[in-house]
């Protein structure tokens, strides 16, 4: 298991803790394609669920929204009848999605990790992370001022970070699977952290966007592997997430269609 | 320019009684201001205020703005009639009147000002590379360096688009503060060339007050800007800063500026009982500007320029957290305050907007009572 903080930490991913609306699952929101500089890390898919919890409502109250009042209470609650027709938890997901606020893989793994080695090792991660040589001195700072934000999937796949796990029977919690160009276009690159492993089944959670989900239905989510043949990789062994299997699984889809999959360690 | 001892009797009545001309005029032209304002529908919109909160502040809706006309027209006039000191008064009414100007051009171009289209540093790169014609390619290349000017101040902006932009108003701010420093480095005498330091007497600065003055004129004036934000918050704020100045003025037996001061610390009482929520008018630009350009200068002006934080500490204090909220979103990538200025953290903090203002003009108090302490020293 990763430490109780960590765990917690999911938990709030999964049921962002706003007042009196329960079950918001926080979306997935990545830059790549609004592609915003300089922003508040909120708003670029690296924020903490309390930040987007009071992002969401400022935004609310400052264009008029009507979703939270300015104490933060829901407003949509007030609303008679209104569960009947779209729940509070649902339109408060479509707000955060229409408003670019979410978490994406990396943020998300950055700090569940954060949490998880804070608790267990006593170290901040951050600041022993390599991401650039200090010779880049701008990048070096950029880095050193905004690390969280800075934390790819590719410094996550760097030698100079992680190891490379070789057997799925060395798996713990902390652990990392990574998939580098994977998609459709072989473009974009996952990062999944593993939260449990009894040998028999392996628990893992991210933050993904199936396709199948839709426009607002994505988001931080929970999966296992069954470990159906041991002694053999990953990728034959049960995948099951939202009571999809295998092939009907996007996450092992894209593990399957990753150019480079691999187990790593943080070496720290 | 008439000449008094410090804590002169005589010197005070003149000030209380210019005050109390300043407050009658102002509250007899308040209500013509008010039926202009709204006949000529200078008035506030929801279209470019963000900071109009939905239900609670949707009211505000329709309330006229440039209230700080009031203020401008009724300074300027006493002061042209009684107070017109060449040595003394007509470079802060002057000053006054540039950066109030500006405002009102502000003001005006938000509310009736189309949207106007800025080139992008990128569309100027790429127009001097592709243009067919080589005159507009040099052309651009020659104004290159303006479009980095202006660009690179497009992140100070609230609002950019419509209204005066960032770097006309920085070029206009830049030239008040100019005029300022030439006047006070050159016409004032070498008495102002020091700076005055509580119980320790002077430091000289040569030149150097030169960019201070410049600075600081900008900054107080940006700042005076930044904290109209609610009903009552910047009136009151100045009218207690004036009350301060005034106090310190007689104090120090600089006649003119006493008078100035009192003029103005009565124009505001006036103002700010129209102000206070629900506000009659709100002071624009045109008077937060005006009105922070001279308290830059009235302060330096009796050469306590090291006071100038304190008297106007709230004004400060409100720019610091615009500054520091910046940085913190631009660098950090976090919040530092849930908004700024800071009278809208509070806001959304659950504060109402009474509460705010109050206690802001109690602290704000306090420190002109921690300044007035001070140039006594």
């Amino acid at each position: 298991m990763l430490s109780p903080k960590a765990e917690q930490l999911i938990e709030e991913y999964l049921n962002l803790p706003f007042s009196e609306v329960p079950g918001v699952r926080c979306p997935y929101y990545i830059n790549t394609r609004a592609k915003q500089r300089a922003q508040l890390r909120v708003l670029i898919g690296k924020g903490l669920p309390q930040e987007i919890i009071e992002e969401a409502k400022i935004i609310s109250i400052q264009y008029h929204h009507g979703i939270f009042d300015c104490e933060g209470k829901c407003l949509l609650n007030k609303i008679p009848n209104y569960d009947s027709v779209n729940p509070p938890a649902k339109c408060i997901k479509k707000f955060l999605v229409d408003n670019n606020l979410g978490i994406d893989c990396s943020g998300f793994v950055s700090h569940v990790l954060r949490e998880h080695f804070k608790e267990t090792r006593k170290i901040d991660i951050v600041n022993k992370f390599f991401f650039v040589p200090i010779k880049n001195s701008v990048r070096y700072f950029i880095s050193w001022l905004r690390p969280i934000e800075n934390m790819s999937v590719k410094h996550y796949a760097s030698d100079k970070n992680t190891k490379k796990i070789e057997s799925i029977n060395d798996i713990t919690p902390g652990d990392l699977m990574i998939m580098l160009e994977t998609g459709p276009q072989k473009n974009r690159n996952h990062i999944i952290l593993i939260t449990d492993n009894d040998n028999q089944v392996i628990k893992y959670a991210h933050a993904r966007a199936w396709s199948m989900e839709g426009q607002y239905d994505h988001g931080v989510a929970r999966g296992e592997i069954r470990i159906i043949k041991p002694g053999e990789p990953l990728l034959n062994q049960e995948w099951v997430e939202f009571g999809t299997i295998n092939e009907n699984n996007e996450t092992y889809q894209e593990a399957k269609n990753a150019k480079v999959f691999e187990i790593r360690r943080i070496k720290f | 320019m008439m000449s008094f001892l410090p804590f002169s009797p005589n010197l005070l009545q003149q000030a209380l009684l210019y005050a109390i001309l300043a407050a009658i005029g102002a509250f007899i032209l308040a209500p013509v201001l008010v039926r202009f304002l709204l006949k000529f529908k200078i008035t506030r919109s929801a279209e470019y205020d963000f900071t109009l909160k939905g239900g609670e502040r949707l009211f505000k809706v329709g309330t006229p703005i440039m209230g700080g006309l009031l203020v401008i027209i009724v300074v300027t006039t006493i002061t042209l009639l009684f107070n017109w000191e060449r040595s003394y008064t007509y470079v802060p009414i002057g000053v006054m009147g540039i950066s109030a100007f500006l405002g009102a051009a502000d003001d005006l171009l938000n509310i009736f000002g189309k949207k106007r289209r800025n080139r992008t540093l990128p569309m100027t790169l790429t127009l001097i590379r592709v243009h067919k014609k080589w005159y507009v390619r040099l052309w651009y290349i020659l104004t290159l360096p303006w479009v980095i000017f202006q660009r690179s101040t497009a992140v100070l902006g609230s609002h950019p688009g419509k209204g005066v932009l960032v770097h006309e108003k920085l070029l206009l701010q830049f030239l008040a503060g100019a005029i300022t420093a030439w006047w006070i480095y050159f016409k004032l005498g070498n008495q102002w060339h020091t700076l005055w330091i509580p119980f320790d007497g002077f430091v000289s600065l040569s030149w150097w007050i030169i960019p201070l003055v410049i600075f600081l004129v900008m900054f107080t004036a940006n700042a005076v800007n930044i904290a109209d934000g609610l009903d009552g918050l910047a009136g009151g704020s100045l009218l207690i800063t004036f009350a301060g100045l005034t106090a310190i003025s007689w104090i120090e037996g600089r006649a003119a500026f006493t008078l100035l001061n009192a003029t103005v610390m009565g124009a505001l009482i006036a103002y700010t009982y129209f102000n206070v929520k629900p506000a009659r008018f709100q002071m624009g630009d045109v008077g937060t500007l005006g009105l922070g350009a001279l308290l830059a200068i009235n302060v330096m002006a009796i050469n306590k320029t090291i006071l100038l934080p304190i008297l106007g500490f709230i004004f400060y204090i409100e720019a610091l957290s615009v500054i520091l909220q910046v940085f913190c979103r631009r660098f950090l990538g976090r919040r530092l305050f849930k908004m700024s200025p800071l009278h809208h953290h509070f806001e959304f903090k659950g504060w109402s907007e009474e509460k705010i203002v109050m206690r802001f003009w109690l602290v704000h108090f306090f420190f002109i009572l921690i300044a007035i302490w001070l140039a006594m020293n």
